[in-house]
């Protein structure tokens, strides 16, 4: 099978999370997943456009699929709310052609190619763990966690609605659980790990989406976990980045390291942590990582 | 189907003297066939091994709404679920629902739950609005959520009703939408209005867990999806969240991506923002200052364009509701 891809980082992986996109990049090239930028893209609107303008919304994930089915290739993200919004759009594309019809319509006047709904929405945590050969995988794993306890956080939009995705979703997907097995690690199970990250209501209602970081975390805590990883840029940023923030509003120390998945994939591969941008995390988790016996690689010349 | 055994562990709670919950857990074997029903276990556990377990029931069809629980992780009718779909290795957990006080056991309080639906006024107001044609495709709309049988999952594993006693929730966000969405309802204006007040229909975290849970097909997210449209439309767009989403397509048809320097002045203006350097130089120890001028995509210009040919021949794209069948 051809791991060929149309790359969609999203705009948190092309700006304030770039460490998730370094990384995502970093672990491709060791397992020839071969990521094509999209130079046309545009945002996607995320939850936000299918409300303010909702057939604008169709539009522009349909010129997006469109750039990517124009390349022959599926598309593949690295941030959640990018997976749903545009596996919500192909959804409704596949299953109402009418809408599609009318959007391409819309679409063609302006000069943007009709999209033929052909492709699939793809994350790069379902291509590691369902499309890479697992045996593959496992030989490049260098450095095994050695029972590392890793909090596996899914983030809603890897999830829900699970219809619309072209992979296991909802309460059958098992895809972190079965990396960080892989990785050597053990998946703590707790309570907060299909639960928000609040990210959506970071502006609008901050003290609840603090609430909600402080409650996820704790509850990995709790049950053990020494690190926790996400496959969403969004749900780094709340749970890594607002960790510390999150403490001060309820009053409580957390210090858990949070790591995009391929952070940690990278770093059991041992890639060089300059290039997994593990120095951008706001909870350093070299420490957990050292204790448990394998320091991370760091080669002085890199770049 | 063959039978098999099962172990059941049931929080057990009770209120004592104190006013404090006292939860302790307590496993049952049974021994049934995988398709039968959560509430055939409990049944059979009240009725043949211990007569204190509480819980609420009434009529085994999932059309009552009062075998609402925490079952194996997530609130489902006790009635509707198969054993077989949620025991894991042979267990399968039962908890009270969540975000509602506790009575007895597997039994809450539903009263807080519909004060909340009451709040918006579950019936049609009579006003100016009210269109006495209602045609064929009225109730696209009403059908959608008119489904709801009030049974409190969708609430019970909401995650913002989790971290916040004053978020109206789901349910009663269906049930408004059900009547703005009415064309024989008098006051649709005003109800958007009240709907975009603090902790209401903005407050929702957009994490679709009531959209999984409602055993009805409601899909409560989706209905305050279309409110958050119509209330935009009517021009309530002073709060945080409306300005929020309002950033976007501007964003997108001035360059492509959006622009994550501005989002935090455009939300929550000036003084908000001011409120908010804590966290702003929180992010910049570790330099997550997004740039000032993101990058620009080929083609934006295109989106201008069908932006424009959309405002001016707007489409409908709104998901209506399938048609009902019996189930
Ligand atoms: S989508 Fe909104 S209303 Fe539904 S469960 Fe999540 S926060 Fe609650
Ligand atoms: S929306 Fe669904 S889950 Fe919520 S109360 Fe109604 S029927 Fe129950
Ligand atoms: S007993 Fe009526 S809904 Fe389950």
């Amino acid at each position: 099978m051809s791991l060929d891809f149309a790359f969609y980082p999203g705009c948190a992986g092309k700006q304030v999370q770039k460490e998730a996109e370094w990384a995502a990049r970093a672990v491709c090239d060791q397992l020839g997943i071969k990521l094509h930028d999209m130079p046309r893209a545009t945002c996607c609107g995320a939850v936000s456009l299918r409300e303010t303008k909702p057939a604008f919304s169709l539009a522009v994930a349909a010129r997006i699929l469109g750039e990517a089915e124009a390349s022959g290739r599926d598309l593949c993200t690295i941030c959640n709310t990018c997976l749903q919004t545009l596996s919500h759009a192909n959804y409704r594309f596949k299953t109402e052609p009418d809408i599609l019809e009318q959007i391409n319509k819309a679409n063609q006047q302006a000069g943007i190619p009709a999209y033929r709904a052909s492709i699939k929405v793809q994350h790069l945590l379902w291509v590691i763990t369902d499309q890479v050969d697992q045996k593959a995988l496992k030989d490049k794993i260098k450095k095994p966690l050695a029972g590392l306890k890793v909090a596996p956080f899914y983030g809603c939009h890897n999830l829900r609605p699970a219809e619309i995705f072209a992979s296991n979703a909802g309460e059958k997907a098992d895809h972190l659980h079965r990396l960080i097995t892989l990785l050597g690690g053990e998946a703590v199970s707790y309570d907060g790990h299909d639960k928000c990250c609040g990210f959506h209501v970071m502006l609008s209602d901050p003290a609840e989406m603090r609430g909600m970081v402080a409650k996820n975390c704790l509850s990995a805590k709790e049950a053990g976990a020494q690190v926790m990883i996400t496959p969403c840029t969004l749900c780094d940023m709340s749970m890594g980045a607002y960790q510390g923030i999150a403490e001060k509003t309820v009053g409580k120390s957390i210090n858990l390291p949070e790591m995009n998945f391929a952070q940690l994939l990278g770093v059991a591969m041992g890639i060089d942590e300059a290039r997994l941008g593990v120095h951008r995390l706001h909870v350093d988790p070299k420490p957990i990582l050292a204790q448990t016996g394998y320091p991370l690689t760091r080669s002085p010349c890199w770049r | 189907m063959a039978e098999q055994s099962y172990t059941f562990r049931i929080q057990r709670n009770q209120v004592a003297g104190n006013g404090r919950l006292e939860t302790r857990w307590q496993e049952y074997k049974v021994t049934m066939p995988p398709n039968a029903t959560i509430l055939n276990a409990l049944e059979e556990i009240k009725g043949k091994q211990d007569g204190s377990v509480t819980y609420r029931q009434s009529c085994r069809s999932a059309i009552c709404g009062s075998c609402g629980m925490k079952i194996s992780g997530h609130t489902r009718l006790a009635c509707k679920t198969h054993i077989g779909w949620v025991a894991r290795n042979g267990v399968v957990e039962l908890r009270p629902q969540g975000n509602q006080p506790v009575l007895k056991d597997l039994a809450v309080d539903i009263g807080p739950f519909f004060k909340r639906v009451h709040t918006i006024r579950p019936y049609l107001d009579e006003g100016p609005e009210a269109d006495a044609n209602v045609g064929k495709t009225a109730y696209e709309q009403v059908n959608q959520v008119s489904q709801c049988i009030m049974c409190g999952c969708c609430y019970s594993d909401c995650t913002m009703a989790e971290v916040s006693p004053t978020f109206i929730g789901p349910a009663a966000l269906a049930k408004a939408f059900r009547f703005v969405s009415d064309p024989r309802e008098g006051k649709k204006t005003d109800r958007l209005r009240q709907l975009s007040e603090p902790h209401m229909m903005w407050s929702c975290a957009r994490c679709a867990m009531c959209v999984e849970a409602c055993p009805k097909g409601v899909k409560p997210m989706e209905a305050i999806v279309k409110l958050r449209t119509r209330g935009m439309q009517k021009g309530f767009n002073d709060g945080a969240g409306q300005r929020h989403a309002l950033a976007f397509h501007v964003d997108i048809q001035k360059g492509g991506d959006l622009n994550e320097f501005t989002l935090m002045m455009r939300t929550l203006g000036l003084g908000g923002t001011l409120k908010e350097t804590g966290a702003a130089l929180h992010l910049m120890k570790k330099g997550k200052i997004p740039s000032p001028f993101p990058h620009k995509a080929q083609g934006f210009e295109e989106l201008k364009k069908v932006y424009d040919i959309l405002e001016r021949n707007p489409l409908d794209v709104e998901t209506k509701a399938a048609d009902i069948v019996p189930e």
